[in-house]
C-alpha cells in the first residue's frame, strides 16, 4: 500500500501529548505501535496514511454522481434565470401589486436557509398529493431559491441603466414590453455577467445539500465511497477539491464571458 | 393526545434548537472574525509563504461546499488522526473556518479600500506599518467592512443549518424531529422557516444600525 | 402644430412651469431661450411625455400627451434629441437608429437599417455605423443620437440642450447638421444656450424666466429694440454674451 504522506501522533499512555526518548517499540499491525520509552511509559504511535489509490476503483461511481450534479445545476440555472427575469420584470413593474409579491418572495428564500426550503418541499409536496421525485423536488428547489437571488442581481442590472436611456426608447414610442425585452434586460444582463456568474457557482455549491434528501450527486457518491473504503479523509478532501476546481473553472468561464459581451463597451474610439 | 400531536413541550424543543444555532452562529462569527482578520494582518505584511498560503486555503473554503468541509472535519479528521471529533467540535470548526475565509476577503477589500495617498502620507509622518494599520486603516476599514459582513452574517446564520445533517441538534434538526413525529411538514417547517427568516431580519437590522453609528463616528471625526 | 395651454409643472414643492401658453405651426425652428433652472427643459419634457404635467393642456397635432391613450400617437409625431444622447449602449450606431421604426413604425429590418445608413451618410458618419456608441466621440453620438430621432420621420424635432456636454469643436459640427435639418423644413423646438447659433437658425424666439414665458417673439423682434425693451431679456442677452 503506497504511503503517500505519513507521520506519527505520539499520545503517552499516563496521558498528555509530548515527545519522549523511546526505548523499544513493538508493533501492534500496520498502522498501530506501542512504543516503551526510557522513562517507562507505554506510548502509543499510530502512522497517519493519506493514500488516494483506494479511490481508484471508485471513480466511476463519482463521476456519475458528478454528472448528475451537472445535470442537476444546469436544470436549475436555466430555472433560476427564467425565473429571476420573470421576477426582476415584476419587481420593476409599475404594478404595486406585482412589486410587493416579487419582493415578498425575494425576501423569503433569501433569508432561510436552502436546507429547511428543501425539507418545505421534499416533506410537503406529497401531503398536499404531488408526489415527484428527489431529483424534480431538488431541481424545483434549487430554481426557486437561485430565481430569488438571480432576480435581485437581474433587478439591480435594471436600475443601474442610465434612466435617460430608458427615456430615449419611450419617446422613441417603444411598447413597455419592448423597452424591457430590447433595452432593460440586455444591458442588465451585460452588467450583471459577474454577479449571476457568483450566483450560479453558489448554486454549484448549494447542490450538495440534495444529497441530504437521498440524491447520489457527487456529495451523495462520495457519502457512498466514503462508508464502503473507510476513508472518508480521504474521499472528502478529494471532493472538497473537486468542488474548488468545478467553481473555479466556472468563474474562468464567466470572465471571459464578461469581457466577450462587453467587448464593445470599453471607452475610446476605434 | 394522540403521540403525533404538538405539546407545548415542542415550543421549548424548538427554542433550544434555535438558541443551539444561535450560540454556534455568534461563537463561529467571533471566532472567524479573530481568524480571518489575522489572515488579513498576515497578507497586510506579505509575510512570504503564509501569505499565500492564507490566500490558498481562503480560496479553497470560499469555493468548496460547506457541506463538504463539515464531512470532512466531522468523519475525515477522525479517521485520519485517529482522534475523537464530536459534532458540536465539527461544527464550530467548520464554521469558524468557514466565516473565516468569507471575513478575510471582506478585510482584505476593506484595508485596500483605504486609499494609498494616506498610506504614503502616514509614512512621510514616520508611522510604522502597525501604526498605521492601527491609527489609519482599521478605523476606516471597519466602517467600509460593515456593510458586506452584514451580507455575510446573515448568510453565514442560514448555514448553520447544515450542521443539522452531522447531528447537531440546531434549529433544523428540531425541524426534522417535529417532522418525524408530527408528520405535519408544512406546519413544523413553516414555523422553522419563519424563526430563521425573523433571526436573519434582526441581524441585517443590526448591522445596519451599527454602519449608520461606524459611519457618523468616521463622518464626524473627519481626517 | 404643438398647442401648450396654461401649462403647470412642479417637482415636489418647487414650481418649474407656471402657465405656459406656446404655439408651434408647422416649418417653425422656435428656439426656448433663458438661464439654468428657468423651466426650458422640462416645458420639452413636457411635450415629449417624460414629465406628467399639472395643470393645462399640451397636444401634438391634437393627441393630448397626458392621456396615456393618446401619448403613443403624439410621441410618433415628435422626436427628441437628448443632451447626453441617450443612446443605447448594446446597440451600434445603425441598430440605435432601426430600432424604433422596426418596433413601432413596423418597417422592415433591411429598409430600416437601409435608411439608417442613409441618415449617417447625411451626417457624415457612414464610416462609423457599425461603431458602439463607447467607440464614438461625443459629437459623433450626438449626430447618432440626431439621426434616430430623424429615422421615425417626425414632424417635430425636439431638441434639448443637444450641445451642453460637447466642447466647442464638437458643437460646431453638431449645430451645422441642425442648420441642415432646419433649411429643409424640419419643424424644431430648440433649448439651447447658443444665443447666436438659436438667433440665426429661429424663426422665433421663446423667453423663459422663472417658470414664466415673458417673451414670445420673432427672431429679429427678439434680438431688436423690442427684445430689449424687456428688462429680463437684455441682462440675459449682455450676461450670455459676456460670457
Amino acid at each position: 500500500m503506497p504511503t503517500i504522506l505519513s507521520w506519527l501522533n505520539v499520545k503517552r499512555s499516563g496521558g498528555g501529548w509530548g515527545t519522549t526518548p523511546l526505548k523499544n517499540a513493538a508493533a501492534v499491525d500496520t498502522d498501530l505501535l506501542i512504543l516503551l520509552s526510557e522513562t517507562g511509559f507505554t506510548i502509543e504511535a499510530r502512522r497517519l496514511q493519506f493514500d488516494l489509490s483506494i479511490l481508484a476503483k471508485h471513480i466511476p461511481f463519482l463521476l456519475e454522481g458528478t454528472w448528475l450534479t451537472f445535470k442537476v445545476c444546469l436544470i436549475s440555472v436555466i430555472g433560476s434565470l427564467v425565473l429571476g427575469l420573470l421576477v426582476a420584470a415584476a419587481r420593476t413593474s409599475s404594478s404595486t401589486f406585482l412589486n410587493r409579491l416579487s419582493a415578498v418572495y425575494v425576501d423569503m428564500f433569501r433569508n432561510i436557509p436552502f436546507i429547511v426550503q428543501l425539507f418545505f418541499f421534499y416533506f410537503g409536496l406529497p401531503e398536499i398529493g404531488i408526489y415527484i421525485d428527489a431529483l424534480s423536488t431538488g431541481i424545483i428547489a434549487l430554481s426557486i431559491a437561485g430565481g430569488a437571488f438571480t432576480s435581485d442581481v437581474i433587478r439591480s442590472g435594471i436600475l443601474a441603466i442610465e434612466p435617460g436611456v430608458i427615456e430615449a426608447a419611450q419617446v422613441s414610442g417603444l411598447k413597455r414590453a419592448t423597452i424591457f425585452r430590447r433595452i432593460a434586460l440586455p444591458i442588465a444582463l451585460r452588467t450583471s455577467v459577474r454577479p449571476l456568474g457568483s450566483v450560479f457557482i453558489n448554486l454549484i455549491l448549494t447542490s450538495s445539500v440534495l444529497s441530504t434528501i437521498t440524491l447520489n450527486e457527487l456529495t451523495g457518491s462520495a457519502k457512498i465511497v466514503a462508508s464502503q473504503t473507510f476513508r472518508p479523509f480521504e474521499v472528502y478532501f478529494v471532493l472538497l477539491v473537486a468542488y474548488a476546481a468545478l467553481t473555479w473553472s466556472v468563474s474562468i468561464v464567466i470572465g471571459a464571458l464578461h469581457r466577450h459581451l462587453n467587448r464593445n463597451q470599453a471607452e475610446g474610439v476605434a | 393526545m394522540r403521540y403525533g400531536d404538538f405539546t407545548p413541550y415542542d415550543l421549548v424543543l424548538l427554542l433550544q434548537g434555535l438558541s443551539v444555532s444561535l450560540a454556534l452562529f455568534v461563537s463561529t462569527t467571533l471566532i472567524g472574525l479573530l481568524v480571518g482578520t489575522l489572515w488579513a494582518v498576515i497578507r497586510f505584511y506579505r509575510l512570504p509563504v503564509l501569505a499565500q498560503l492564507v490566500a490558498f486555503i481562503a480560496e479553497l473554503l470560499k469555493n468548496s461546499p460547506v457541506l463538504v468541509q463539515l464531512f470532512l472535519v466531522f468523519f475525515g479528521l477522525p479517521a485520519f488522526l485517529k482522534i475523537n471529533v464530536t459534532p458540536t467540535e465539527a461544527a464550530v470548526i467548520t464554521l469558524s473556518g468557514n466565516s473565516a475565509a468569507f471575513i478575510y476577503v471582506i478585510a482584505v477589500s476593506a484595508i485596500e479600500s483605504v486609499g494609498r495617498d494616506q498610506l504614503e502620507a502616514a509614512r512621510v509622518f514616520g508611522l510604522n506599518r502597525w501604526q498605521i494599520l492601527r491609527r489609519v486603516i482599521a478605523p476606516q476599514a471597519a466602517a467600509f467592512a460593515v456593510g458586506p459582513l452584514t451580507g455575510l452574517l446573515v448568510n453565514q446564520l442560514q448555514v448553520t443549518s447544515l450542521i443539522s445533517v452531522i447531528g447537531v441538534i440546531d434549529l433544523t434538526k428540531v425541524g426534522n424531529i417535529l417532522n418525524l413525529r408530527t408528520l405535519k411538514p408544512f406546519v413544523v417547517w413553516t414555523i422553522v422557516g419563519a424563526l430563521y427568516y425573523l433571526t436573519a431580519k434582526l441581524v441585517a437590522y443590526a448591522g445596519a444600525r451599527l454602519e449608520t453609528r461606524l459611519r457618523a463616528h468616521t463622518k464626524w471625526k473627519g481626517l | 402644430m404643438i398647442s401648450i395651454t396654461g401649462l403647470h409643472k412642479s417637482f415636489g414643492s418647487a414650481t418649474v412651469l407656471r402657465g405656459i401658453d406656446l404655439e408651434i405651426s408647422q416649418g417653425e425652428v422656435v428656439s426656448v431661450l433663458g438661464s439654468s433652472g428657468s423651466g426650458k427643459s422640462t416645458l420639452i419634457r413636457c411635450i415629449n411625455g417624460l414629465e406628467k404635467i399639472d395643470g393645462g393642456r399640451v397636444t401634438v397635432d391634437g393627441f393630448d400627451v397626458s392621456k396615456p391613450r393618446e401619448l403613443a400617437d403624439a410621441r410618433k409625431r415628435s422626436g427628441t434629441v437628448f443632451q447626453l444622447f441617450n443612446l443605447y449602449p448594446h446597440m451600434t450606431a445603425v441598430q440605435n437608429i432601426a430600432l424604433a421604426p422596426v418596433e413601432v413604425l413596423n418597417v422592415p429590418r433591411k429598409d430600416a437599417e437601409a435608411e439608417a445608413r442613409r441618415l449617417l451618410q447625411q451626417v457624415g458618419l457612414s464610416e462609423r455605423a457599425d461603431a458602439y456608441p463607447a467607440q464614438l466621440s461625443g459629437g459623433q453620438r450626438q449626430r447618432v443620437g440626431i439621426c434616430r430621432a430623424l429615422a421615425m420621420k417626425p414632424s417635430y424635432l425636439l431638441l434639448d440642450e443637444v450641445t451642453s456636454a460637447l466642447d466647442p469643436e464638437m458643437t460646431a459640427e453638431v449645430l451645422s447638421i441642425l442648420a441642415n435639418i432646419a433649411k429643409q423644413g424640419t419643424t424644431m423646438v430648440f433649448v439651447t444656450h447658443e444665443i447666436e447659433f438659436a438667433r440665426s437658425i429661429s424663426t422665433r424666439i421663446a423667453f423663459l424666466d422663472k417658470g414664466q414665458m415673458i417673451a414670445d417673439l420673432p427672431t429679429e423682434d427678439f434680438f431688436s429694440d423690442k427684445g430689449m425693451a424687456m428688462p429680463r431679456v437684455a441682462q440675459f442677452l449682455s450676461k450670455m454674451r459676456k460670457d
